[in-house]
């Protein structure tokens, strides 16, 4: 069994090695399309982690009215925390907004003044998270209900519900023609890859003839081509995964400065789980090289 | 050791017409014998190599080649019978991107020989034939008659008791082509029952063997000591 395996493993290596060229020539076409797909992929993980990071902008500010009581407050924000679509409750009290506002205005010497002989107009406010922006609608359902009617006096999402519900739609439509497009490439990726090694092992079919002629079994002339085509798949996912490696490592800083936080995010998100793009870009390739190779070479097999 | 009960093999030719390779044939070949096969091409010599090697079927007839019922067989089986006879091709059959001494082992490879009795079987065979300084050739570095004797190596090496050569001085020039024969003719004394296609006349007369000649896919004639010709 060991020996068969190894003797299978030498034809396979020594075949990959002595058709040079063709060898040459399918792993250029798998890495070609390889490095495609894996772009597709990059620009899929810019736009999800881009989206993300719009998404988690769009949040519901809840401006409360004057002189509501610390206890009302703290009572509301405690129920609107236990929401299950609520990620955070964060509670601006009139000093923090007026605090926030000074800062944001601290080059306008004019606004700051005027504010200071108006005193402190400012709303204390509310300012809820939620894991999912498609549930704002939700949030502000249960807002408008009659027992926060004497506390709220008004609420952001209400004002910016056409624009927020723009672009979530946008936003969804871009994730999701993301995701079809690398669907559509990856399915492309594996056609270009199975014709490549279906031409090479077309142009050994003499050879395989020849196997036949002098007794060897479908299984024993199949063996080497399927090592070949995972020696194919090895050579051309390791060339692909040093090369996306390496546009990381050197686009990273590129990409920080020109998409700032969806810049970083994915510069982040590629280089946190490079080792696992790369693992499973690496099983990927072999099983696509040898599962190639087998369905291309089964049809020449047939004796009798 | 070889019968064939009245065999036919008709071929579909293109416009959908059907041509007889081999009309009704019936012979006996007998452990040990060395038979050569004449006729002129189209006549069904290479047709009846081919179902000798099981690469094609009968269309009428059995064929029973050392016991072994043709009909019979399944095709799993197939290699394995091949294992049994070995064949010479006109063309050769050598696999390009393997080298001499590869090309040989490889149909012991094939039988699951282990890599310590391959070590020993080929370079002796390889002496038989005369290649020993060619082991590691590949077969574009050598010439056809050098190619025809790694051909015949390889049938030879699993130690058939039949061996079927078609052609096997078809590409070759007189003095090589009689190299051949006389290795083929060492393989016979050992034992092995040898059954030759040729178009060689010179061959055939010399050899004074068994001869059987065909001509549009019919025997017109069977002679224990023949000739080429009638005269």
């Amino acid at each position: 069994m060991i020996s068969s395996f190894f003797r299978m493993f030498k034809s396979g290596f020594s075949s990959f090695i002595r058709n040079g060229w063709l060898s040459i020539a399918s792993i250029t076409i798998m890495l070609l399309t390889l490095l495609i797909l894996s772009m597709f992929f990059m620009i899929n993980v810019a736009l999800s982690t881009g989206i993300k990071s719009i998404q988690e902008k769009i949040d519901i500010s809840v401006y409360l009215k004057e002189n509501i009581q610390q206890s009302v407050v703290i009572d509301m924000q405690y129920d609107l925390a236990g929401l299950k679509d609520v990620k955070s409750v964060n509670y601006i009290s009139k000093d923090d907004a007026m605090a926030k506002f000074k800062i944001q205005y601290a080059t306008n010497d004019k606004i700051l003044n005027s504010v200071a002989s108006i005193g402190n107009s400012l709303p204390a406010s509310f300012d809820i998270k939620v894991y999912n922006p498609d549930k704002l609608d939700t949030i502000n359902t249960e807002l408008s209900q009659k027992k926060y009617k004497d506390i709220i006096d008004k609420i952001s999402y209400q004002d910016n519900k056409s624009v927020i519900q723009s672009l979530l739609r946008a936003t969804n439509y871009m994730k999701a023609a993301g995701i079809g497009i690398t669907l559509v490439f990856s399915l492309i990726s594996l056609i270009i890859i199975f014709n490549t090694i279906r031409i090479a092992i077309y142009s050994r079919m003499e050879e395989i003839e020849i196997m036949k002629l002098v007794g060897a079994t479908p299984g024993f002339i199949k063996g080497p081509f399927l090592i070949e085509g995972a020696i194919y798949g090895f050579f051309a996912t390791v060339l692909s995964i040093v090369m996306m490696a390496s546009f990381v490592y050197f686009a990273s800083p590129s990409l920080v400065s020109y998409f700032s936080d969806a810049g970083t995010s994915m510069s982040n998100y590629l280089t946190d789980n490079l080792i696992y793009i790369a693992i499973i870009e690496f099983l990927v390739g072999l099983i696509i090289g040898v599962f190639s190779s087998w369905l291309a070479i089964r049809k020449h097999l047939k004796i009798g | 050791m070889i019968y064939f009960e009245k065999v036919s093999k008709l071929y579909k030719t293109k416009e959908g017409t059907q041509s007889e390779a081999l009309d009704d044939i019936s012979l006996h070949i007998k452990p040990g014998e060395m038979v050569s096969i004449v006729g002129h091409s189209g006549s069904g010599k290479t047709t009846l190599i081919k179902l000798i090697n099981r690469e094609i079927k009968p269309d009428q007839g059995k064929i029973f080649i050392g016991g072994l019922d043709y009909d019979k067989l399944k095709k799993r089986d197939i290699p394995y019978l091949r294992r049994k006879i070995g064949v010479v091709f006109q063309d050769y059959k050598l696999l390009p991107k393997k080298t001499v001494f590869e090309n040989v082992a490889y149909a012991l490879e094939v039988a699951g020989v282990k890599v310590k009795d391959i070590k020993e079987r080929v370079p002796n065979i390889l002496e038989l034939v005369g290649l020993s300084d060619k082991v590691n050739c590949f077969p574009r570095e050598l010439s056809g008659g050098e190619r025809q004797r790694v051909a015949i190596a390889r049938a030879l090496v699993h130690q058939p008791r039949i061996l079927v050569a078609d052609e096997p001085t078809g590409n070759l020039d007189p003095k090589i082509s009689w190299d051949i024969v006389e290795i083929l003719l060492k393989i016979n004394e050992m034992g092995t029952t040898i059954i030759m296609t040729t178009h060689n006349v010179t061959i055939v007369n010399k050899l004074k063997k068994r001869v059987i000649k065909l001509s549009d896919g019919k025997i017109v004639r069977d002679e224990k000591m023949g000739r080429y010709g009638t005269k």
